[in-house]
């Protein structure tokens, strides 16, 4: 009996090893970071969600510190481009203690699942965190077929 | 073959908690001048009901909870619903009832402002 347990443990533990391993080899892989990637040059852009309601596409974007004159949205057919950069927020005549947050600009690019009617474009920035609403273009909408 | 360690390890003395949401430590950055230590914590997505701020005993922890509310279906999904946790150790010269917070554009910016005890005073030299 023990020798199976320990047999049940020596595998847990493999399996643990070649875990770390690859998250290491590929950290963005696999679901959510473990920890907030830092603002740096190796990242190429914020963190992104899409979601397909049927007659629109919705996206979220995880960009904290910046204001709407930071940020450039550009629309065309299917492709979406998000650019901006983040400032630095740091007050002036303070000494710095830790600097986790740092400054760059970014810039990332999408080919959407289907043309959006560009006009209909709706952004709202609220909290840090961008929602846009991107109606899908009357050919890419889904039609109900009636049957005869 | 040792089989000293557990297969599975469980903390018997906590009840039991069923947490669906991963936890997570904000980045910040600390900066000090003569009067206050201002902290400014990067929260994305985090609504101002759903942050708390304690400080008690020397610790201050910070607690935001982010709720992803979005309709359709999936393409894809980088972040989500998401817990920001950290905790600070601050020094006894703080004003706990100076403490005051700001939260904009998902940042959460604490000033901590330094009893007046703990100022840095200039001392005049008199001439006798």
């Amino acid at each position: 009996m023990w020798t199976k347990w320990s047999d049940i443990d020596r595998m847990f533990n493999a399996m643990d090893l070649l875990q770390n391993r690859m998250n290491r080899l590929f950290p963005d892989y696999g679901g959510f970071r473990g920890f907030p990637a830092a603002w740096d040059a190796f990242q190429t852009g914020p963190s992104t969600n899409l979601y397909d309601a049927g007659d629109h596409l919705e996206m979220k974007v995880e960009l904290p510190c910046i204001t709407k004159d930071d940020l450039n949205i550009k629309v065309q057919g299917n492709y979406l481009e998000i650019s901006g950069s983040r400032r630095s927020d740091a007050p002036k005549g303070y000494s710095a203690h830790r600097v986790e947050r740092g400054t760059a600009s970014f810039s990332r690019s999408f080919t959407l699942p289907s043309e959006v009617d560009t006009d209909k474009v709706d952004a709202k920035l609220a909290n840090g965190l961008l929602t846009l609403t991107l109606p899908k273009s009357e050919a890419a909408k889904p039609k109900q077929i009636p049957i005869n | 073959m040792s089989n000293k360690t557990e297969l599975v390890k469980g903390e018997k003395s906590l009840p039991e908690r069923s947490r669906d949401i991963p936890s997570l430590a904000p980045l910040v950055d600390i900066y000090e001048n003569d009067d206050e230590i201002l902290l400014h914590a990067d929260m994305p997505g985090v609504d101002k009901k759903d942050i708390t701020v304690n400080i008690d005993n020397g610790k201050l922890s910070l607690c935001g909870v982010r709720k992803i509310e979005a309709a359709g279906a999936v393409q894809w999904e980088e972040f989500g619903n998401i817990e920001y946790r950290r905790t600070f150790s601050v020094p006894q010269t703080i004003d706990v009832d100076k403490i005051n917070a700001e939260l904009k554009d998902g940042v959460l910016r604490l000033h901590l402002v330094k009893s007046e005890a703990a100022k840095p005073k200039q001392i005049e030299i008199k001439a006798a």
